[in-house]
Formats: structure tokens, sequence, C-alpha cells
């Protein structure tokens, strides 16, 4: 899910939140939960913890409003709030540089790994490349959640994440070539 | 040389020309129908199918519900319970008064059926 393109309406929207309007907020709740959670809920891989995280960022919207000013897109503030809660939270979790894919990890993913003659559902593959991608270090994770599921451009992509457009290629490369090594049995 | 870059950018961005940056989309054309391009581009595809896997469930609608009552002004988040509250009590008095009637009503009809022995004993 993306961000709905129209962001005339975000702007008089949010114009209409930094005023107190209640029902402006819920449209844009509406309009941008969504997105919010999806992009979330890939950055974390926790389901729970991405809807918490959501809603601290839809509280901030609502707090912030009235001193809210339209340089950007709307979504693309968003966007940066909720990669800044999501570095937080690693940071809580004292992961900043990823879960290390150590032995054991390394070894469920292979463990978990189907046979020739065996076929893993998508579920069971979602769930793994949902644990790879979280063992990912946070930079490389971030790269190629905004650039390969949330679409971004490479500009923006490296905006947000405060990189140039080389470093951000590099996180790329090196995120898909660490995947592709963790999970080279299901990329047979 | 120009075949490095397309390797490297097939191994950032994949398989689909869309996700390339569009300053690559030239050379991504020149090479994606070569024996080696198509090469290149079928192991990035892997990855990319693999990634493709990952899937977000729909958003619960009462967490949505939740995050815009945030917005709702503070005499009505606390008038809310106090009010469910009021209503509550006014039903429990209602009901409960409805159902004393009701065992009167009934007490009265059974003295009728068994024969009350006076009519002040039915408060008639």
């Amino acid at each position: 899910m993306k961000p709905p393109p129209d962001d005339a309406l975000d702007r008089e929207l949010m114009a209409a939140v930094g005023r107190g309007d209640g029902r402006a907020f819920a449209r844009l709740v509406g309009r941008h939960y969504g997105w919010a959670l999806g992009f979330t809920d890939r950055m974390l891989g926790a389901r729970h913890e991405a809807e918490d995280l959501v809603q601290t960022a839809f509280l901030r919207v609502w707090q912030g409003a009235a001193h809210w000013e339209p340089g950007a897109r709307f979504s693309t503030w968003l966007y940066r709030v909720l990669y800044n809660l999501c570095v937080d939270q690693f940071r809580a979790r004292n992961t900043a540089a990823g879960v290390p894919l150590d032995g054991d990890l390394a070894e469920a993913l292979a463990d978990e790994a189907p046979g020739s003659e065996e076929r893993v559902s998508d579920m069971q593959r979602g769930a793994r490349v949902r644990m790879a991608l979280a063992a990912l270090p946070a930079r490389q994770r971030a790269a190629l959640v905004l650039c390969y599921y949330e679409e971004l451009s490479q500009v923006e992509a490296a905006a947000l994440l405060g990189v140039s457009e080389g470093a951000l290629e590099s996180l790329l490369s090196r995120g898909r070539a660490t995947l592709r090594k963790w999970l080279r049995d299901d990329l047979q | 040389m120009d075949l490095n870059r397309f390797k490297a950018c097939s191994a950032a961005y994949g398989a689909d020309r869309r996700r390339w940056p569009a300053r690559e989309h030239p050379l991504y054309d020149r090479f994606a129908g070569t024996s080696e391009g198509v090469a290149i581009l079928a192991e990035a595809e892997r990855t990319d199918r693999f990634l493709d896997a990952l899937e977000t469930a729909a958003p619960d609608l009462r967490r949505v519900g939740r995050i815009a009552a945030i917005a709702r002004p503070a005499w009505y988040r606390l008038a809310k319970p106090a009010a469910t509250l009021a209503a509550s009590a006014v039903l429990g008095f209602a009901v409960g008064f409805a159902q004393a009637r009701s065992a009167a009503d009934t007490d009265i009809a059974a003295r009728l059926l068994l024969g009350p022995q006076s009519l002040q004993e039915i408060g008639l």
C-alpha cells in the first residue's frame, strides 16, 4: 500500500487539524494509516510494536499540526517521523545494527528451507523473509523497505535516510547480497 | 565496463526496470536482452520473488478508530464513560421498577385466581 497521491488534500487537512478539527484528523488517519502500518511493520518485523508506533506517530501529527510547515509532501514528512520512531525503537531494543545472524538464526533459516520436492507455503516463506529482513542492519533494511516495498525514488529514499544516492545503492546491494546468502536454499 | 555497471544496478535494484534510477534505463535496455543480461536479471529476479513473499496483514479498523479518537476533546473523552455510567444507572432503575410492578401485578392476579378472602386484601 502506498501513500495517496493527493498532497494538496493532505495540506488542507493538516491546516484544518492545526485548527483543532477532529474530523480532518480522522480523515487524515484514514488516508494514511494503511501504508504507515505496512512500512512500520516491515521495518520492525513485529506487528503489535508497529501498531503502537504508528499510533504514536499520529499523536505527534495531532500535537504538532499547528506548527507544521508544508515544505515537503505530508507523506514524506510522515515517513520521516515513522523512520525516526523505528530507529528509536531499535535503540530501545539495543539492536541498531540489526540482529546479528549468528549460527543459531542462520541454522534456523536453513532448517526451514524446503527440500527439492517440497514447496514451502507463501505464508512460511513470508515469515522467513520477515525474519531475515529483521536481522539486517537497520539502514540496509530501511533502504530495502523504502526502495523495494514502498517504491520511493532513489532521491526520496536517500533524502529520508540522510545519505547520498551512491550510499543508498551500496546499502541496497549489501542488503540484497546478505539476504541471498541467508536464503540461498529458498532461492534455488 | 558497462556490463559491470549493469550487474551493480541489478544487484541493488533488482530485475524490474521500474525500480532502477531513470538515468540507468538506457543501460537496462541495452543489456536486458543479451545473454549475459538475461542471466544477471534472472539472478536478481529470484531475490525479487523472495522479497515479494512478505505481505502485511490488513489494518485493524478498531485501531484506526482509536487513533482518530485522539482528536476528540477532553470533555468528550471524560463525559463518555460518565454518560455510560449514568445511562446504566437509569436503565437499571427502570428495569428494577418494571420488574417490581410486574411482580406486584402477578401477585394480584394470583390472588384473584386463587380466590382472595376480601377485596381489601388485594387493595381494591
